[in-house]
């Protein structure tokens, strides 16, 4: 290749990619950098980092806080079990049942969270159809709704089937012929499980645990109409005192440590593929 | 010599309709068989069975004595290398190698000396750290038969392992598995379609077609004494001409040629090319006919000769026989060695 032609390459290049760094910048990197501006404002009038300080002071931000992350842990690891295992079934057995999960398990994605979450609160709430069937037996159905089960509940219902479909496709990589070859040199399920086929999905396993994970912390229609009170997940917390209590220099804070705790994740995430690339050249 | 692998009866179909039907077979200790057909004919099918993938309707696999038809490959005493090599992409080398022994739990010392013999064997010292990705079609083959020879398989099983090679590493990799049979002395069973591979590596030859078996026998007594028509056409090059019983011999033009199976009614009598003579036109002998073409193939030149009958046969000559011959020449054709079949109406 020609120097003037790597050159008009490189350009062309610039041109493709500038659309989606600019909407980057505009839509994600100004918004935070300027929330961190904001955030630095101390109520005093001076600038310091005593809105991040609060955050762990106050004991009603630091409930808060540990609510958030409790009701994301659990939430992801259910999810990934439920999707992983769905996943596993579908690639390594067939029959109608998993002809029926496989054209079902993707509605969950075609309904809007709100209605959703209306079903749930129907369903599962004090008065709601399943308390009621339950009645009939004599058993008496605990808090679901408004309590930190619900929210967990609602992220069930709109995660496992984007993770699934993650997972699914990871499973559908991995040929039936490397299964054959460990079969053959005498490994038995569970070594096949775990020397073969978890490392062979461990990336999308990953990408999943990130998707998930980024959606739950940063969650806010379940956790506004079907958590409790107090605590309160981040997003509802920000919501109100940015609504409520107008404090715009604290929700910035708030805003910026969730966005901290999501790239703890991202970095993992970006070291993971890292080693992937490096590995492999 | 004895018996290591019995096949005994076994049947296998398929929803398609195919699969094989009524196969026997019995391998010696240490002895290299070779399942050879075109694809379909079901060769896969009864490797497949024998390590344990497929499970025969009806019959017997025994190993060593022992019914294993019942057993999950991870079970058997079998170990399979595939054509598509089947090494796992996340793991070395090394922990390919090693991943079998570790299952039979083998001390570490142990396990990283047999991976390092094993790597010696298939002349790829050194690259245990490496990725399988990171090695040529022809390397990863060796890793793979490296990781089926580390478990001492009471039987080995290949399933056209060298198909995906080019052609001069193919036949590197024939010579090694011959030299590696010799020294580890292991029962194999080599499944492929090239005939050449199969004559070059085999004590003994299965010939199979639409799923059963046409001929079991040595590579020479099947080149020289092929049992069936389809096993006349299928190994080696083969000339057919119509003949017509007369007397205790079959008649083909002006020879009288041997009826050694006692034919009756219309024949094929299949001469191979090197056991077609040529002769000067005016020597008076022979079926009279046109030098058509002249193929100089390495050490041996194929020439084909327009019979005056019709039809056309190939014959073989050492290459510096062909220097005075030139194609549209007139030459006499005889034969030294002939085998008769009866003449099939779809054949």
């Amino acid at each position: 290749m020609s120097k003037g032609q790597g050159r008009k390459q490189a350009i062309l290049g610039l041109i493709m990619v500038s659309p989606s760094f600019l909407l980057l910048l505009i839509v994600v990197v100004l918004p935070i950098a300027q929330s961190f501006v904001v955030s630095l404002r101390e109520e005093s009038g001076g600038i310091g980092l005593g809105r991040y300080a609060y955050l762990f002071e106050d004991k009603g931000m630091r409930d808060n806080l540990i609510f958030t992350l409790r009701i994301t842990l659990v939430s992801c690891a259910l999810v990934l079990a439920v999707s992983y295992a769905m996943a596993l079934y579908m690639r390594f057995s067939d029959g109608r049942l998993v002809d029926w999960i496989r054209r079902t398990y993707m509605i969950p994605l075609f309904i809007p969270g709100v209605i959703a979450t209306y079903g749930l609160m129907n369903l599962l709430g004090n008065h709601g159809w399943l308390s009621r069937f339950l009645l009939v037996f004599g058993i008496e159905l605990p808090r679901i709704i408004f309590d930190q089960k619900g929210i967990i509940i609602a992220n069930l219902w709109f995660n496992i089937p984007f993770a699934t479909m993650l997972l699914s496709s990871a499973m559908a990589g991995i040929p039936a012929s490397v299964i054959e070859s460990a079969r053959d040199v005498g490994a038995g399920k569970l070594a096949i499980f775990f020397r073969v086929i978890f490392p062979l999905s461990f990336k999308t396993f990953l990408v999943a645990l990130t998707f998930v994970f980024m959606g739950v912390i940063g969650s806010f229609t379940a956790p506004f109409l079907l958590g409790p009170n107090a605590p309160q997940m981040l997003g509802v917390s920000m919501e109100q005192i940015f609504g409520v209590f107008r404090e715009r220099e604290q929700a910035a804070a708030l805003a910026f440590f969730t966005f901290l705790l999501c790239s703890a994740l991202g970095y993992f995430y970006i070291r993971s593929m890292a080693q992937e690339e490096a590995s492999r050249s | 010599m004895s018996l290591q692998l019995s096949v005994r009866d076994v049947t296998k179909r398929f929803k398609t309709g195919e699969g094989v039907t009524g196969i026997s077979l019995d391998v010696t200790k240490g002895e290299l068989v070779t399942l050879l057909g075109p694809s379909g004919c079901g060769k896969t099918t009864v490797l497949r069975s024998i390590g344990g993938f497929l499970k025969p309707d009806s019959g017997d696999i025994l190993i060593e004595g022992r019914s294993v038809v019942a057993l999950p490959p991870e079970k058997r005493p079998t170990s399979m290398v595939f054509q598509s090599y089947n090494l796992w992409p996340h793991m070395t080398v090394y922990e390919n190698l090693a991943f079998g022994l570790k299952i039979r739990k083998l001390p570490k010392a142990q396990i990283r000396e047999a991976v390092a013999d094993a790597l010696r064997l298939v002349q790829l010292p050194n690259s245990e750290k490496k990725l399988p990705g990171q090695l040529s079609g022809g390397q990863q083959q060796r890793v793979a038969l490296a990781r089926s020879l580390l478990l001492k398989p009471a039987v080995l099983l290949l399933d056209e392992p060298f198909s995906a090679l080019d052609a001069k590493l193919r036949q590197e990799m024939r010579e090694e598995l011959r030299e590696i049979q010799t020294q580890t002395g292991l029962t194999m069973v080599f499944v492929t379609h090239d005939q050449e591979e199969a004559l070059a590596l085999s004590d003994r030859i299965v010939v199979m077609n639409h799923g059963h078996i046409e001929q079991a026998a040595a590579p020479r007594h099947i080149y020289d004494r092929p049992s069936t028509l389809f096993v006349a056409r299928f190994i080696g090059k083969m000339n057919f001409l119509e003949g017509v019983v007369e007397g205790s011999g079959i008649r083909v033009g002006p020879f009288v040629l041997p009826n050694e199976d006692r034919i009756e009614g219309e024949t094929l009598v299949g001469v191979r090319p090197e056991d077609v003579i040529l002769k000067a036109a005016e020597a008076g002998e022979g079926m009279k006919g046109l030098i058509k073409q002249i193929m100089v193939l390495g050490h041996y030149a194929e020439i084909s000769v327009e019979l005056e009958g019709g039809g056309t046969v190939r014959s073989f000559q050492p290459k510096d026989a062909v220097r005075e011959l030139t194609a549209g020449q007139q030459v006499a054709v005889a034969f030294t060695k002939s085998i008769a079949y009866p003449k099939i109406g779809d054949n």
